[in-house]
């Protein structure tokens, strides 16, 4: 197995690859893989290789800016398969960046939970009746942290973070695009990523009025942690989700978390073939490999991000997640959202 | 030509003038070129963007003034650019209302422990801002050292809000992290006041208090002008402070600036108001350097 993670040594190691390829007659498959840390991992990607006796050579990404710029740059010849974000997909599928999964080489497929097995219910993954990517692993990132002391019942809707009960203990997220989104929820609107001018207003006084409920709007889950630590809290919109509230509990906090009921901004990572693959279906046996319950059960473990295959405690079966899409203009909700800040 | 050959020049005297041309010419273009590659360039780089413009997340390559038109017409930007002017320039004000004493008592002391106050001052400077800014949080917070401290004096039942996520959050924070800045050029006006014009001024009959108004005050002005240029220029280009202890309240034209970096995309508008910001820094430097200049000029 080959390993490389950097950019620049990545194309040298292509090319050193190839070279070598060329000479042997007798050669291995090899499957090109793109991928987010912890969606690879080492002990996977070897018994991968002993099943199937091909070289996996896996490279990492950090960015979505950076999956992009290697798809574009290589025009989808460099790798076979990667992994993408379910928003992002779309740009690659409108580039004709992607090649359709043929679902009867993936037979743990149907074994998924109800809600992923089929992928025509699973926003943006299939595209003129073809399947253009695979679900693996998502997290709600948009769920309702309350600490137990201070809030009572247990709240079920994010439209508590407006009771005037919470004046000054209210913690929001500085991101004016997912603030956006998730008021359009509460509020009722159909689709949160596409917004009617009309909308926006009405968006905007509510966000406004929230505003003297919030202490502060915390950057990051360190900063979120530490505000909580020194300041009365009781309620925090976690854009962390689960990983935020292990962070907060280890740092002592008595907390619950809800995914509330009008539904939880949510992201979804896929498999997709690329559309310079050449070996499409050793690409297909890694997906159904990974899909394995053994496998996804892992990489819940490892990372705290829900699988496809066995439930966890990301969400329960019946939460309502709204996996995050392109929103319409971003520089608008960005505007918008500075002008709300600006606001006396 | 050979390296070998240029350094055994001496035997040949013209080879020798020619590789000292060459070295005089090769100091002169790193003394002006880097300056100008790394700090006329950007500055120019960002001029131009500032009149290019983003429509529907697209750059575009044209010349236009409509990033400054909106600045100027949009009535939000413009309240939090004059509400951050103030704010800095009472920062500026405070940091040298506490720095000049502390300055003054510095001067009264001798050798060793002069160094060793002067270095403690300075100490601050070598940690990492954004802890800096971190711990006076915690302090400042609602379950904060300060607070624990004012119940446990008994001035305050309750804790109070009143320091942390607003703007007077924001003025404190400024002032810890940048008194240090108005120490120095205090310190250094004050140390310049030759000893003999003050006993110049006790021999013709001053008090103390007359000789610090009528002698040391004015010719240390110099200092004081300086130090509160400093805070103040660095107090506007501050975005973080303001960011992490300013609340929903304490939103400042830093931080307009830099959310056009991030989601918005939008480098020509958050480079015309980087101009704008540059604008007022450098009408202060020029003031400032005025004011500064003529006072040496009197003295």
């Amino acid at each position: 197995m080959i390993r490389i993670n950097n950019r620049f040594l990545s194309v040298l190691g292509a090319a050193a690859v190839s070279a070598l390829l060329a000479a042997p007659p007798a050669q291995a498959k090899e499957l090109r893989i793109m991928s987010w840390q912890g969606y690879a991992d080492d002990d996977w990607v070897k018994e991968f290789e002993e099943k199937t006796g091909a070289d996996v050579e896996v490279v990492f990404i950090a960015s979505d800016d950076e999956i992009w710029a290697k798809m574009m740059g290589s025009e989808g010849k460099d790798f076979d398969i990667f992994a993408v974000n379910s928003a992002q997909l779309q740009r690659y599928i409108d580039a004709g960046l992607t090649t359709p999964i043929d679902l009867a080489a993936i037979p743990n497929q149907q074994a998924t939970l109800p809600r992923f097995s089929n992928l025509t219910k699973v926003q943006g993954i299939t595209r003129d009746g073809k399947v253009h990517a695979i679900p693996f692993a998502f997290d709600a990132s948009g769920g309702l942290i309350y600490d137990k002391d201070k809030v009572q019942p247990t709240p079920t809707s994010m439209s508590i973070l407006w009771d005037p009960k919470y004046q000054g203990k209210v913690l929001a997220y500085d991101n004016g695009e997912y603030n956006f989104s998730f008021t359009a929820l509460v509020m009722g609107f159909p689709d949160p990523f596409n917004l009617s001018p009309e909308q926006y207003e009405q968006i905007k006084a509510k966000l406004i009025a929230l505003k003297s409920n919030v202490l502060t709007f915390y950057t990051n889950m360190d900063d979120g942690t530490q505000i909580y630590q020194n300041n009365d809290v009781a309620l925090i919109w976690a854009n962390f989700g689960r990983l935020q509230v292990k962070a907060m509990e280890a740092a002592g906090a008595n907390i619950g978390y809800i995914i509330p009921s009008e539904g939880a901004l949510a992201w979804l990572d896929t498999w997709a073939l690329t559309s310079g693959v050449k070996e499409k279906e050793l690409a297909e046996q890694w997906i159904n490999f990974l899909l394995d319950k053994k496998i996804s059960a892992q990489m819940s473990e490892r990372t705290g991000y829900g699988n496809t295959v066995t439930e966890t405690d990301v969400a329960n079966p019946d939460d309502k997640l709204i996996y995050v899409e392109p929103v319409e203009n971003p520089t608008l909700r960005s505007d918008l959202w500075n002008e709300i800040k600006a606001a006396p | 030509m050979q390296g070998g050959s240029g350094l055994s020049g001496r035997r040949e005297g013209a080879d020798g003038r020619r590789w000292r041309a060459l070295q005089q010419a090769l100091i002169v273009a790193t003394v002006y070129g880097l300056p100008v590659i790394f700090v006329l360039v950007p500055l120019l780089t960002f001029l131009v963007y500032s009149f290019f413009w983003v429509e529907g997340g697209a750059m575009h390559y044209s010349l236009s003034l409509q990033n400054y038109l909106r600045f100027f017409a949009g009535e939000a930007f413009f309240r939090v650019f004059w509400q951050t002017i103030l704010l800095c320039l009472g920062v500026a004000a405070m940091a040298t209302l506490v720095a000049y004493p502390v300055a003054y008592f510095l001067t009264g002391i001798k050798g060793r422990m002069k160094s060793t106050l002067v270095m403690l001052i300075l100490v601050p400077l070598l940690m990492s801002y954004i802890i800096k800014i971190y711990a006076l949080r915690s302090i400042l917070g609602a379950n904060g050292l300060l607070n624990q401290l004012l119940m446990g004096l008994g001035l305050i039942d309750t804790p109070s809000s009143f320091f942390v996520f607003n703007l007077n959050a924001v003025m404190l924070t400024q002032l810890a992290l940048l008194i240090p800045f108005a120490v120095l050029p205090i310190l250094l006006s004050l140390e310049r006041i030759p000893r003999n014009l003050l006993e110049a001024s006790t021999d013709l009959g001053a008090g103390g208090g007359q000789t610090f108004l009528w002698v040391i005050l004015p010719m240390s002005l110099p200092g004081v002008v300086a130090a509160a240029t400093f805070v103040f220029v660095l107090a506007i280009g501050d975005f973080l402070t303001p960011q992490m202890v300013g609340g929903q309240a304490g939103f400042t034209f830093g931080r307009i600036v830099y959310s056009q970096f991030g989601i918005a995309f939008n480098w020509p508008f958050g480079a015309a108001l980087s101009v704008i910001l540059m604008g007022v820094i450098v009408i202060a430097i020029v003031v400032g350097a005025r004011y500064g200049s003529s006072r040496r000029g009197t003295a």
